[in-house]
């Protein structure tokens, strides 16, 4: 099965936020962020992705050749070819499907949060019910495994009025995107770039840019983490080496020192 | 004591001598009692096979066990340094190593695996086995200790990077201690000569004659144990040629 993809055209974004609104809709999340409303300096609410909030239209100020400008990031899963996430998760409720899409089944999650830890993106979020007992689950965008799996587009792609996202096959999101590219350049926005071709394994998330990631908040080279491969490549296996030699090594001393001693006893 | 050994015709006579105080059993075996669900309810999380266990309300269960748990692990040797503070330095002093202790890990393989009949380098009230036990027990205490509660208070207080950091150090150590364990419950429930050291920690008593070949140096003094361990090693040469 090949991949799915998002592609998400920052170039087109008016920042209308129907797509924080569709998303809440569709995946039954909470809006009580909202009536927290604080004024931060920002027109951006809520102020950063959350338990009850998959996707959220992030308003970076840029200060650009073409002086002052907002770039509109609309933060969310970046579905990873090679998802950290779905290999430091020890009970199996992060999953990547054959379609390349990052699923998270709510009823296996423990509460541990190290997907929350271990994405180069920081995009999962723990809703913590007790501290203390760390009582908690993961959650995160799931591209609408729902509608997405029953030929529906995710909730976000449906709703979006500027018609800045689009969904489907990757290679064609990635040759739609590259498109969009070129005809912006020839427009002479000459910092547009798609982001997330090859990037932790090729993202299921590519966005069409105006500005270098960096003044998107996006890392510009996003890496696999080094501890999350050491751990689960290195230390994990290590972990079965060492008790199962000890273990072995004790049952083998055990079968020497009692041969020897009876072979005492004989002599 | 008299004891009547099972197949053997005379009875023998055991001198029982103190070892070790109440309190110093407490803490082994309180130590005992939450490290052991500590590594089980730990593993659940480290070892991908038991991923059942970790799915969950069972993986939440176990979580909150593991967390008991560490606070009752953290608090066993700050109590018994309120208690008897001395008598922890004294038993950490113990614990370190000095020049006897290379001697005795040269002939460990051959004395405790062969069971060949070495002379050994005079022993404290703990051998240098039982040094490196309370060595990696310290050391894990620490590091087990500091690294869960990074995990435990400072998930998305600090960054990321710690928190990863923390993972291996907790994962790492957990190993080396849980190997530990592995062999000091060998020696102390089913290796065929060592029958000893668990009858000191469950009452607190060894047998003078097993101290006195065991852990010369505590029984006799470390002057006196290195007197007998060079006329041991003299007449051992004389024998042999």
């Amino acid at each position: 099965m090949s991949r799915v993809a998002m592609l998400i055209d920052e170039s087109k974004c008016t920042a209308c936020r129907g797509c924080q609104v569709a998303c809440k809709q569709w995946n039954d999340l909470q809006g009580w962020e909202y009536s927290h409303t604080r004024n931060r300096g920002s027109y951006e609410n809520p102020p950063d992705l959350s338990p009850q909030t998959w996707t959220r239209i992030r308003f970076n100020e840029y200060e650009g050749p073409d002086g002052f400008r907002w770039l509109f990031l609309k933060e969310g899963c970046m579905h990873c070819g090679d998802p950290a996430c779905v290999a430091v998760c020890p009970t199996g409720a992060l999953k990547k499907q054959p379609n390349g899409l990052v699923s998270f089944e709510k009823d296996l999650c423990n509460g541990c949060g190290y997907c929350t830890q271990f994405c180069p993106f920081h995009i999962p979020r723990l809703e913590v019910a007790n501290p203390l007992t760390g009582e908690a689950k993961s959650s995160k965008c799931v591209f609408c495994q729902d509608r997405v799996s029953n030929n529906l587009l995710p909730a976000c792609v449906k709703t979006c009025p500027a018609k800045a996202l689009d969904f489907g096959d990757r290679d064609e999101m990635i040759a739609k995107g590259k498109a969009r590219v070129q005809a912006l350049l020839e427009r002479g926005y000459s910092e547009a770039n798609l982001y997330g071709e090859n990037l932790v394994g090729g993202l299921g998330r590519l966005y069409v840019l105006i500005a270098p990631p960096e003044a998107y908040g996006l890392p510009a080279n996003p890496q696999y983490p080094a501890s999350a491969a050491f751990w689960q490549k290195i230390v994990q296996p290590l972990g079965s080496v060492a008790f199962g030699a000890a273990i072995l090594g004790i049952i083998g001393a055990f079968f020497v020192i009692r041969r020897n001693i009876r072979m005492e006893e004989v002599q | 004591m008299t004891v009547q050994l099972k197949g053997k015709r005379e009875a023998i006579t055991i001198r029982w001598i103190p070892k070790y105080t109440f309190l110093e059993r407490a803490g082994h075996w309180l130590h005992t009692a939450t490290f052991v669900p500590l590594a089980l309810t730990g593993m659940i999380l480290f070892f991908p096979f038991l991923q059942p266990l970790a799915q969950g309300p069972a993986g939440q269960f176990f979580r909150l066990v593991h967390r008991i748990a560490a606070v009752l692990f953290g608090l066993i040797p700050i109590v018994y340094f309120i208690i008897q503070p001395r008598r922890l330095l004294m038993n950490i002093r113990e614990f370190l190593f000095d020049k006897e202790d290379i001697g005795w890990l040269k002939n460990a393989f051959g004395y405790y695996v062969l069971g060949r009949h070495g002379i050994m380098p005079p022993q404290g009230r703990f051998n240098t086995g039982e040094k490196m036990n309370g060595l990696i027990m310290m050391a894990a205490w620490v590091l087990l200790g500091l690294s869960g509660l990074i995990m435990w208070f400072a998930k998305g207080v600090l960054p990321s990077g710690l928190f990863q950091a923390m993972v291996i150090i907790h994962d790492v150590m957990m190993i080396i201690s849980v190997c530990m364990l592995l062999v000091h419950l060998y020696l102390a429930i089913a290796h065929p000569l060592m029958w000893a050291g668990l009858v000191s920690m469950r009452f607190g008593v060894t047998s003078a004659e097993y101290a006195a070949e065991h852990h010369a140096k505590w029984y006799y003094g470390p002057k006196r144990a290195m007197e007998l361990y060079e006329a041991q090693k003299r007449q051992a040469a004389g024998t042999e040629h």
